[in-house]
Protein backbone atom coordinates (compact mmCIF):
# COMPACT_ATOMS: atom_id res chain seq x y z
CA UNK A 1 0.00 0.00 0.00
CA UNK A 2 0.89 3.51 -0.41
CA UNK A 3 0.17 5.99 2.35
CA UNK A 4 -0.50 9.57 1.62
CA UNK A 5 2.17 10.84 4.71
CA UNK A 6 5.31 8.98 6.04
CA UNK A 7 7.04 11.03 8.56
CA UNK A 8 10.80 10.13 9.79
CA UNK A 9 11.42 11.22 13.24
CA UNK A 10 9.73 11.01 16.65
CA UNK A 11 11.33 14.23 18.37
CA UNK A 12 8.52 16.91 18.87
CA UNK A 13 8.31 17.97 15.33
CA UNK A 14 7.95 14.40 14.11
CA UNK A 15 4.99 13.65 16.91
CA UNK A 16 3.29 17.07 15.88
CA UNK A 17 3.55 16.17 12.25
CA UNK A 18 1.63 12.86 12.87
CA UNK A 19 -1.09 14.22 14.86
CA UNK A 20 -1.70 16.39 12.75
CA UNK A 21 -1.86 14.40 9.96
CA UNK A 22 -3.59 11.98 11.57
CA UNK A 23 -6.65 14.76 12.71
CA UNK A 24 -6.85 15.55 9.30
CA UNK A 25 -7.70 11.92 8.36
CA UNK A 26 -4.20 10.69 6.39
CA UNK A 27 -2.95 7.45 6.46
CA UNK A 28 0.20 7.82 7.87
CA UNK A 29 3.27 5.90 8.59
CA UNK A 30 5.89 7.28 11.59
CA UNK A 31 9.11 5.72 11.68
CA UNK A 32 11.39 6.59 14.82
CA UNK A 33 11.49 5.09 18.06
CA UNK A 34 8.89 4.31 21.18
CA UNK A 35 11.47 5.94 23.41
CA UNK A 36 11.47 8.92 21.20
CA UNK A 37 14.31 11.20 20.51
CA UNK A 38 17.25 10.33 22.86
CA UNK A 39 17.82 13.77 23.11
CA UNK A 40 14.34 13.50 25.62
CA UNK A 41 15.38 10.64 27.36
CA UNK A 42 18.73 12.81 28.61
CA UNK A 43 17.52 15.92 29.45
CA UNK A 44 16.83 15.85 33.23
CA UNK A 45 16.66 19.16 34.06
CA UNK A 46 13.09 20.72 33.80
CA UNK A 47 12.62 22.46 30.19
CA UNK A 48 11.28 25.93 31.08
CA UNK A 49 9.59 27.18 27.71
CA UNK A 50 7.44 24.87 26.33
CA UNK A 51 3.69 25.46 26.16
CA UNK A 52 1.50 23.58 28.88
CA UNK A 53 4.01 21.45 29.87
CA UNK A 54 5.65 23.73 32.91
CA UNK A 55 9.13 22.12 34.34
CA UNK A 56 8.50 19.33 32.36
CA UNK A 57 11.79 17.18 31.90
CA UNK A 58 12.66 15.66 28.85
CA UNK A 59 11.44 12.02 29.93
CA UNK A 60 7.81 13.38 31.48
CA UNK A 61 7.68 15.02 28.68
CA UNK A 62 7.73 11.81 26.14
CA UNK A 63 5.45 10.51 28.64
CA UNK A 64 2.77 13.26 27.65
CA UNK A 65 3.44 12.68 23.88
CA UNK A 66 3.12 8.85 24.35
CA UNK A 67 -0.14 9.54 26.04
CA UNK A 68 -1.33 11.99 22.90
CA UNK A 69 -0.02 9.50 20.78
CA UNK A 70 -2.66 6.58 22.61
CA UNK A 71 -5.20 8.92 22.11
CA UNK A 72 -5.15 8.99 18.76
CA UNK A 73 -3.93 5.49 18.01
CA UNK A 74 -1.02 6.72 16.30
CA UNK A 75 1.63 3.39 16.15
CA UNK A 76 5.40 4.11 15.70
CA UNK A 77 7.01 2.12 13.17
CA UNK A 78 10.72 1.29 14.68
CA UNK A 79 12.38 0.99 11.59
CA UNK A 80 15.03 2.99 10.22
CA UNK A 81 14.82 5.07 6.97
CA UNK A 82 18.16 4.71 4.98
CA UNK A 83 17.09 6.53 1.69
CA UNK A 84 14.05 8.51 0.62
CA UNK A 85 13.94 8.14 -3.35
CA UNK A 86 11.85 11.21 -4.81
CA UNK A 87 10.16 9.02 -7.41
CA UNK A 88 8.55 12.06 -9.29
CA UNK A 89 4.32 12.00 -7.70
CA UNK A 90 5.30 9.39 -4.87
CA UNK A 91 8.28 8.40 -2.99
CA UNK A 92 9.98 5.26 -2.18
CA UNK A 93 11.48 4.77 1.56
CA UNK A 94 14.07 2.26 2.27
CA UNK A 95 14.62 0.97 5.41
CA UNK A 96 17.57 -0.76 7.11
CA UNK A 97 15.59 -4.02 6.84
CA UNK A 98 16.20 -3.79 3.14
CA UNK A 99 12.04 -3.48 3.02
CA UNK A 100 10.35 -0.66 0.96
CA UNK A 101 7.68 1.51 1.84
CA UNK A 102 5.40 4.09 -0.16
CA UNK A 103 4.34 7.38 0.41
CA UNK A 104 2.60 10.58 -1.76
CA UNK A 105 4.48 13.13 0.46
CA UNK A 106 7.33 12.82 2.92
CA UNK A 107 8.24 14.90 6.25
CA UNK A 108 11.82 14.43 7.47
CA UNK A 109 11.91 15.10 11.36
CA UNK A 110 14.93 13.16 11.89
CA UNK A 111 16.77 15.95 13.63
CA UNK A 112 20.48 17.59 13.50
CA UNK A 113 23.40 14.94 12.97
CA UNK A 114 26.58 16.55 14.93
CA UNK A 115 29.61 16.65 13.00
CA UNK A 116 30.47 16.20 9.36
CA UNK A 117 31.12 12.78 6.82
CA UNK A 118 34.76 11.79 7.27
CA UNK A 119 36.94 12.59 4.73
CA UNK A 120 36.61 10.28 1.60
CA UNK A 121 33.31 9.44 3.15
CA UNK A 122 31.49 11.04 0.25
CA UNK A 123 33.96 10.45 -2.32
CA UNK A 124 33.98 6.74 -1.87
CA UNK A 125 30.18 6.70 -0.96
CA UNK A 126 29.13 3.25 -3.48
CA UNK A 127 32.68 2.48 -4.12
CA UNK A 128 33.11 0.95 -0.40
CA UNK A 129 31.22 3.15 1.93
CA UNK A 130 27.60 2.28 2.66
CA UNK A 131 25.21 3.02 5.45
CA UNK A 132 23.43 -0.01 5.01
CA UNK A 133 24.71 -3.19 6.56
CA UNK A 134 21.66 -5.22 5.78
CA UNK A 135 21.33 -3.64 2.05
CA UNK A 136 24.78 -4.19 1.27
CA UNK A 137 26.77 -6.58 3.02
CA UNK A 138 25.93 -9.49 0.68
CA UNK A 139 28.23 -7.65 -2.06
CA UNK A 140 30.82 -8.51 0.79
CA UNK A 141 30.63 -12.07 1.14
CA UNK A 142 33.95 -13.50 2.31
CA UNK A 143 35.26 -9.68 2.55
CA UNK A 144 37.29 -7.98 5.18
CA UNK A 145 35.12 -4.83 6.52
CA UNK A 146 34.98 -2.15 8.46
CA UNK A 147 31.94 -0.95 10.84
CA UNK A 148 31.67 2.24 12.32
CA UNK A 149 29.17 2.17 15.09
CA UNK A 150 27.45 5.48 15.95
CA UNK A 151 25.18 3.71 19.14
CA UNK A 152 24.70 0.28 20.57
CA UNK A 153 21.28 -0.36 18.82
CA UNK A 154 23.95 -0.53 15.30
CA UNK A 155 25.57 -3.63 16.60
CA UNK A 156 22.64 -5.87 15.40
CA UNK A 157 23.55 -4.64 11.59
CA UNK A 158 27.40 -5.28 12.73
CA UNK A 159 26.96 -8.51 13.93
CA UNK A 160 24.98 -9.54 10.40
CA UNK A 161 28.13 -8.28 8.63
CA UNK A 162 30.25 -10.97 10.88
CA UNK A 163 27.30 -13.42 9.04
CA UNK A 164 28.43 -12.54 5.88
CA UNK A 165 31.92 -10.90 5.82
CA UNK A 166 35.07 -12.88 6.49
CA UNK A 167 36.59 -10.48 9.02
CA UNK A 168 34.54 -7.68 10.73
CA UNK A 169 36.65 -4.28 12.33
CA UNK A 170 34.35 -3.19 14.97
CA UNK A 171 34.77 0.97 15.61
CA UNK A 172 32.29 2.26 18.03
CA UNK A 173 31.94 5.34 19.24
CA UNK A 174 30.00 5.26 22.67
CA UNK A 175 31.10 3.88 26.26
CA UNK A 176 29.25 0.96 26.17
CA UNK A 177 30.93 -2.52 25.59
CA UNK A 178 30.06 -4.40 22.51
CA UNK A 179 28.94 -7.35 22.75
CA UNK A 180 28.60 -9.88 19.24
CA UNK A 181 27.79 -13.34 18.34
CA UNK A 182 30.03 -14.10 15.58
CA UNK A 183 33.52 -13.82 16.36
CA UNK A 184 34.82 -13.13 13.79
CA UNK A 185 34.08 -9.27 14.67
CA UNK A 186 36.60 -7.56 16.61
CA UNK A 187 36.13 -4.25 18.36
CA UNK A 188 38.56 -1.88 17.70
CA UNK A 189 39.09 0.87 20.05
CA UNK A 190 40.28 3.61 17.75
CA UNK A 191 38.99 6.54 16.22
CA UNK A 192 38.63 6.79 12.56
CA UNK A 193 39.75 9.73 10.68
CA UNK A 194 39.91 8.98 6.82
CA UNK A 195 38.81 6.93 3.76
CA UNK A 196 41.37 6.57 1.57
CA UNK A 197 41.62 4.18 -1.87
CA UNK A 198 41.64 4.67 -5.54
CA UNK A 199 38.86 3.71 -8.03
CA UNK A 200 37.08 1.87 -4.86
CA UNK A 201 37.90 1.80 -0.68
CA UNK A 202 41.23 0.62 0.26
CA UNK A 203 42.03 1.40 3.25
CA UNK A 204 40.52 2.95 6.48
CA UNK A 205 42.85 5.37 8.55
CA UNK A 206 42.28 5.65 12.38
CA UNK A 207 43.89 8.05 14.90
CA UNK A 208 46.53 5.20 15.19
CA UNK A 209 46.56 2.46 12.17
CA UNK A 210 45.11 1.67 9.17
CA UNK A 211 43.43 -0.80 7.97
CA UNK A 212 42.77 -2.45 4.35
CA UNK A 213 39.48 -3.14 4.01
CA UNK A 214 37.14 -3.85 0.87
CA UNK A 215 34.35 -1.37 2.41
CA UNK A 216 33.63 0.65 5.48
CA UNK A 217 30.05 0.73 6.92
CA UNK A 218 29.33 3.57 8.34
CA UNK A 219 25.64 3.10 10.80
CA UNK A 220 24.53 6.32 12.56
CA UNK A 221 21.91 7.19 14.50
CA UNK A 222 21.03 9.70 11.83
CA UNK A 223 21.73 10.30 8.21
CA UNK A 224 23.43 13.66 6.91
CA UNK A 225 19.87 14.54 5.43
CA UNK A 226 21.71 15.34 1.52
CA UNK A 227 22.67 11.32 1.61
CA UNK A 228 19.02 10.36 3.23
CA UNK A 229 17.36 12.28 0.39
CA UNK A 230 19.80 12.42 -2.77
CA UNK A 231 18.65 15.16 -5.02
CA UNK A 232 17.91 17.50 -1.61
CA UNK A 233 19.00 21.04 -1.28
CA UNK A 234 21.49 21.63 2.09
CA UNK A 235 22.26 24.73 3.41
CA UNK A 236 25.05 24.53 5.57
CA UNK A 237 24.30 21.27 7.97
CA UNK A 238 20.30 22.10 7.52
CA UNK A 239 17.52 21.29 5.06
CA UNK A 240 17.12 24.63 2.83
CA UNK A 241 13.02 25.05 3.64
CA UNK A 242 10.62 28.22 2.75
CA UNK A 243 7.95 29.43 5.53
CA UNK A 244 5.56 26.03 4.15
CA UNK A 245 8.59 23.89 5.62
CA UNK A 246 8.90 23.23 1.67
CA UNK A 247 12.04 21.51 0.21
CA UNK A 248 12.89 21.98 -3.32
CA UNK A 249 11.39 18.40 -3.56
CA UNK A 250 7.96 19.01 -4.28
CA UNK A 251 5.68 16.57 -1.74
CA UNK A 252 8.69 16.44 0.66
CA UNK A 253 8.63 18.60 3.59
CA UNK A 254 11.26 19.38 6.66
CA UNK A 255 10.65 20.18 10.23
CA UNK A 256 12.65 20.96 13.44
CA UNK A 257 15.91 20.61 14.08
CA UNK A 258 17.06 19.30 10.68
CA UNK A 259 15.50 22.55 9.35
CA UNK A 260 17.90 24.53 11.32
CA UNK A 261 18.04 26.41 14.04
CA UNK A 262 16.75 27.47 16.70
CA UNK A 263 17.22 23.89 17.94
CA UNK A 264 14.02 23.95 20.52
CA UNK A 265 11.19 21.99 21.36
CA UNK A 266 8.18 24.17 21.03
CA UNK A 267 9.74 25.61 17.69
CA UNK A 268 9.77 21.85 16.07
CA UNK A 269 6.70 21.13 17.12
CA UNK A 270 5.14 24.07 15.83
CA UNK A 271 7.23 23.52 12.22
CA UNK A 272 5.96 19.87 12.21
CA UNK A 273 2.30 21.15 12.40
CA UNK A 274 3.07 23.47 9.25
CA UNK A 275 4.55 20.73 7.68
CA UNK A 276 1.63 18.50 8.24
CA UNK A 277 -0.42 21.11 6.77
CA UNK A 278 1.35 21.63 3.84
CA UNK A 279 1.83 17.94 3.07
CA UNK A 280 -2.19 17.84 3.79
CA UNK A 281 -2.83 20.77 0.98
CA UNK A 282 -0.19 19.14 -0.71
CA UNK A 283 -1.85 16.05 -1.01
CA UNK A 284 -5.07 17.89 -2.07
CA UNK A 285 -4.49 19.96 -4.57
CA UNK A 286 -2.37 16.70 -6.27
CA UNK A 287 -6.14 14.63 -6.02
CA UNK A 288 -7.49 17.69 -7.80
CA UNK A 289 -4.89 17.23 -10.60
CA UNK B 1 10.35 2.16 -23.59
CA UNK B 2 13.81 0.99 -22.38
CA UNK B 3 15.60 -1.72 -24.03
CA UNK B 4 17.93 -4.09 -22.53
CA UNK B 5 21.48 -4.32 -24.26
CA UNK B 6 22.84 -7.59 -23.86
CA UNK B 7 26.39 -9.50 -25.08
CA UNK B 8 27.92 -6.12 -24.96
CA UNK B 9 26.41 -5.32 -28.22
CA UNK B 10 25.17 -1.34 -28.33
CA UNK B 11 25.53 -1.26 -32.01
CA UNK B 12 21.98 -0.03 -32.08
CA UNK B 13 22.47 2.62 -29.70
CA UNK B 14 25.44 3.73 -31.29
CA UNK B 15 23.60 4.63 -34.75
CA UNK B 16 20.80 6.93 -32.52
CA UNK B 17 21.40 10.50 -32.76
CA UNK B 18 20.28 10.45 -28.70
CA UNK B 19 20.73 7.95 -26.63
CA UNK B 20 20.62 7.49 -22.87
CA UNK B 21 22.31 3.97 -20.99
CA UNK B 22 22.08 3.27 -18.06
CA UNK B 23 24.46 1.41 -16.60
CA UNK B 24 23.23 -0.40 -13.62
CA UNK B 25 22.99 -4.37 -11.35
CA UNK B 26 20.25 -6.31 -10.16
CA UNK B 27 21.63 -5.83 -6.86
CA UNK B 28 22.00 -2.03 -6.79
CA UNK B 29 18.62 -0.42 -4.70
CA UNK B 30 19.41 3.05 -6.46
CA UNK B 31 19.27 1.30 -10.08
CA UNK B 32 16.00 -0.06 -9.28
CA UNK B 33 14.52 3.25 -8.19
CA UNK B 34 16.47 5.01 -11.13
CA UNK B 35 14.52 2.42 -13.87
CA UNK B 36 10.85 3.42 -13.62
CA UNK B 37 11.53 7.14 -13.73
CA UNK B 38 13.91 6.29 -17.13
CA UNK B 39 10.93 4.04 -18.53
CA UNK B 40 8.65 6.88 -17.47
CA UNK B 41 11.10 9.58 -19.38
CA UNK B 42 11.32 7.59 -22.23
CA UNK B 43 7.93 7.55 -22.55
CA UNK B 44 7.73 11.20 -23.03
CA UNK B 45 10.97 11.54 -24.74
CA UNK B 46 10.56 10.48 -28.10
CA UNK B 47 13.94 11.89 -29.74
CA UNK B 48 15.86 10.18 -27.31
CA UNK B 49 15.99 6.37 -27.12
CA UNK B 50 16.51 4.85 -23.61
CA UNK B 51 18.49 1.62 -22.70
CA UNK B 52 19.32 -0.35 -19.94
CA UNK B 53 22.70 -2.16 -19.16
CA UNK B 54 23.77 -4.58 -16.87
CA UNK B 55 27.28 -4.16 -16.05
CA UNK B 56 27.73 -7.50 -14.36
CA UNK B 57 26.56 -9.10 -18.03
CA UNK B 58 28.09 -6.71 -19.66
CA UNK B 59 31.47 -6.21 -17.60
CA UNK B 60 33.55 -5.32 -21.42
CA UNK B 61 31.19 -2.07 -21.87
CA UNK B 62 31.42 -1.53 -18.55
CA UNK B 63 34.98 -1.40 -18.92
CA UNK B 64 35.02 0.28 -21.52
CA UNK B 65 33.46 3.73 -20.54
CA UNK B 66 35.11 3.21 -17.44
CA UNK B 67 32.27 2.89 -14.95
CA UNK B 68 33.03 2.91 -11.42
CA UNK B 69 29.82 3.15 -9.76
CA UNK B 70 26.21 2.62 -10.46
CA UNK B 71 23.72 3.91 -11.60
CA UNK B 72 25.72 5.35 -14.17
CA UNK B 73 23.50 7.19 -16.38
CA UNK B 74 25.66 8.78 -20.37
CA UNK B 75 24.31 10.50 -23.36
CA UNK B 76 25.40 9.44 -26.80
CA UNK B 77 25.04 11.94 -29.42
CA UNK B 78 25.76 10.01 -32.73
CA UNK B 79 27.47 7.61 -31.00
CA UNK B 80 29.67 10.13 -28.85
CA UNK B 81 29.43 10.75 -25.09
CA UNK B 82 28.52 13.81 -24.37
CA UNK B 83 27.03 13.60 -20.77
CA UNK B 84 27.80 11.61 -17.36
CA UNK B 85 26.38 11.33 -14.13
CA UNK B 86 26.48 8.87 -11.21
CA UNK B 87 23.75 8.36 -8.36
CA UNK B 88 20.07 7.72 -8.16
CA UNK B 89 18.32 11.42 -9.30
CA UNK B 90 15.11 12.75 -8.66
CA UNK B 91 13.02 12.68 -11.47
CA UNK B 92 12.87 16.36 -12.42
CA UNK B 93 16.45 16.56 -11.76
CA UNK B 94 17.13 13.59 -14.74
CA UNK B 95 14.40 15.20 -16.75
CA UNK B 96 16.55 18.02 -17.07
CA UNK B 97 20.14 16.61 -16.78
CA UNK B 98 18.51 14.81 -20.52
CA UNK B 99 16.94 18.18 -21.95
CA UNK B 100 20.43 20.23 -21.44
CA UNK B 101 22.59 17.24 -23.03
CA UNK B 102 20.28 17.13 -26.09
CA UNK B 103 19.45 20.47 -26.58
Amino acid sequence: MRYDIAIIGTGPAGLEAAITAKVRNKSIVLFGSRQLSNKMQVVDHPIKNYLGLPEATGKEMAQAFNRQLDVLGIEITEKKVTTVYAMGDFFTLQLSDNSMVEAEAVILASGVVAGKPYPGEEQFLGRGVSYCATCDAPLYKGKVVACIGGSKEEEAEADFLGEVCQKVYYFPLYKDKPTFTHDNVEVIHERPVEMMGGMKIQTLKTNQNTYDVDCVFILRAAQFPGQLVPGLEIEGNAVKVDLQMKTNLPGLFAAGDIAGQPYQYIKAAGQGNVAALSAVNYLDQKKRG
Amino acid sequence: MVKIIQNNDMSEALTKKYAVIDFSAVWCGPCKMTAPILEKLSDEMSEVAFYNLDVDVNDELAMQFGIQSIPTMVVLKEGKPVAQTVGFRPEPALRSWIEQAVA
